[in-house]
């Protein structure tokens, strides 16, 4: 199994999953529904951790198809533009609809704009993926698409003028790294390490909070309520959406390097886990009624021990990209 | 510099440089992460809350943070001697490296002083937060993001050696 077969598991999870989402988040409208709301805003957030892989496993099967007969390369770029462009309006609704769970969590309501913000940016969204889903279709199936011709196009992500210790890809790589932002990240000199200070930044912003709220649930910051931590969580995921944009412009400066990496395949899958993880401090009972100086249930504990083993796994995977899969 | 070399060319030192053993520098380097976002991320939570952020809560318990912090910090200035002591020749040569233990000393001091003052003060929690606690925490705000950037950029200015992947 590779990147290509994961890709084939989880493309239709971004375009099914926000219908059923939207769905389900018009009738809680309709019908007032306070659990379905919650719902709806539960599977967005899920859907949007599940685009992540779907996404870049998708520049693994671009690597693998390109270059294959009967295969369309102007409809392979085409669908990975509309992509990346999904992925961001994904994200933004699923960073959304956590806020949406967050404040209910604290004050029994979404707040005026959170569910209307939610609304626009999945019909967004939706049009956004559903485009690119049907691009993506046409680049195996001609006979809903265009049929192009295959053009083996000779992009080289701009490594010409690259900083110096951004280095060299496989020549066999560069003829596989997408042109447009890639290329920017890469050909600014400053771009790179100024993406690398702020993906440092947030990782420090995640781990305090991180830090702070296990140490509560495992007894070792025991006279705070959980609510009053409750209320450090958005830093949390601030901190977790600049590692997200700037983790997928290394990514858009040097997918190959990262399709082809087990070690990021491993990243990207604690990364989901620790997502869900996230949800269960935002918005679960058995947390929120903690009060100062009480014993955090076992669950709590259960859930805080992995939150650390998640985040120091994810940080290890990242930091052992150049020396375990043999990127860079 | 013929002792800087000789550090550099010690045996643990050309160990931690050339092995192609997970457990030398990749190791050193992860844990060097590990350790920063402990430090960094443990203070700016206490500069955040310090600054308004949490207001109506006790500030006090974030007191346990400290240790915590202590041991982040230890664990960076051990594996940052080794990495140091493995790349000396380079790093001593470069002004970014001084520009970054000055941030690093300056957020040490400064989150001593904050426990020391803002954490001892018997007023804490009984007010708001008082003026000179919101500048040390701006102060501490300012040194570890100083110290995470001119660390970070040590890859790209001055002179730049070091084992494989270590400039990613």
């Amino acid at each position: 199994m590779n990147l290509a077969h994961v890709h084939l598991l989880v493309n239709h999870f971004p375009t099914v999953g926000t219908v059923i989402a939207l769905g389900l988040f018009l009738v809680a409208l309709v019908s007032h529904s306070v659990d379905l709301k919650r719902a709806g805003l539960v599977v967005f957030f899920i859907i949007s951790l599940i685009t992540i892989p779907t996404y870049m496993s998708g520049n693994a099967a671009e690597e693998m198809l390109r270059g294959r007969p009967g295969v369309s390369t102007s409809a392979i770029e085409a669908h990975r533009n509309a992509a990346q462009l999904a992925v961001v309006f994904m994200e933004f609704t699923g960073i959304v609809s956590w806020f949406g769970l967050w404040r209910f969590r604290r004050q029994s309501n979404f707040g005026r704009a959170t569910l209307p913000a939610v609304l626009l940016l999945s019909v967004v969204t939706l049009g956004v993926v559903g485009y690119a889903a049907n691009i993506g279709g046409g680049i195996r199936h001609p006979e809903i698409g265009d049929s192009g011709t295959v053009v083996a196009k000779g992009t080289t992500a701009g490594s010409k003028n690259a900083p110096a210790t951004v280095p060299e890809k496989p020549a066999a790589a560069k003829e596989l790294e997408p042109g447009g932002i890639g290329d920017y990240v890469t050909g600014e000199k400053w771009m790179w390490p100024t993406c690398e200070t702020l993906h440092f930044v947030g990782l420090s912003l995640l781990m305090g909070v991180v830090l702070l709220i296990d140490m509560r649930m495992l007894g070792v910051v025991k006279n705070v309520s959980f609510a009053a931590l409750h209320r450090l969580l958005p830093w949390a995921v601030l901190g977790f959406a600049v590692n997200l944009l700037t983790g997928m412009l290394f990514f858009a400066g040097r997918s190959s390097q990262y399709t082809t990496n087990s070690v990021f395949q491993w990243k990207m899958a604690l990364v989901i886990l620790a997502g869900v993880n996230a949800l269960y401090f935002t918005m679960f009972d058995e947390t929120w009624t903690l009060k100062a100086g009480d014993d955090a249930p076992v669950m709590a504990k259960v859930m805080a021990g992995s939150a650390l083993f998640l985040w120091i796994a994810i940080l290890y995977c990242g930091s052992m990209l150049p020396f375990l899969g043999g990127s860079f | 510099m013929d002792l800087l070399n000789t550090i550099e060319h010690n045996q643990f030192s050309q160990w931690v440089t050339n092995s192609p053993s997970v457990w030398a520098f990749p190791m050193f380097l992860f844990l060097h992460t590990a350790g920063m976002s402990i430090v960094a991320g443990g203070s700016a939570i206490i500069d955040l809350v310090l600054l308004g952020m949490w207001p109506k809560q006790p500030i006090k318990p974030l007191e346990r943070l400290y240790p915590a912090i202590w041991v982040g910090f230890w664990v960076n200035a051990i594996t940052g001697t080794v990495l140091l002591c493995a790349d000396a020749t380079a790093k001593l040569g470069s002004l970014d490296f001084y520009l970054k233990m000055g941030f690093v000393f300056a957020g040490v001091y400064v989150l001593h002083t904050m426990r020391r003052t803002v954490f001892a003060d018997p007023l804490l929690d009984k007010g708001p937060v008082s003026r000179s606690a919101k500048l040390w925490a701006w102060a501490s705000l300012i040194c570890w993001f100083g110290a995470i950037t001119a660390g970070r950029l040590l890859a790209y200015v001055g002179p730049v050696k070091g084992a494989p992947g270590a400039n990613t």
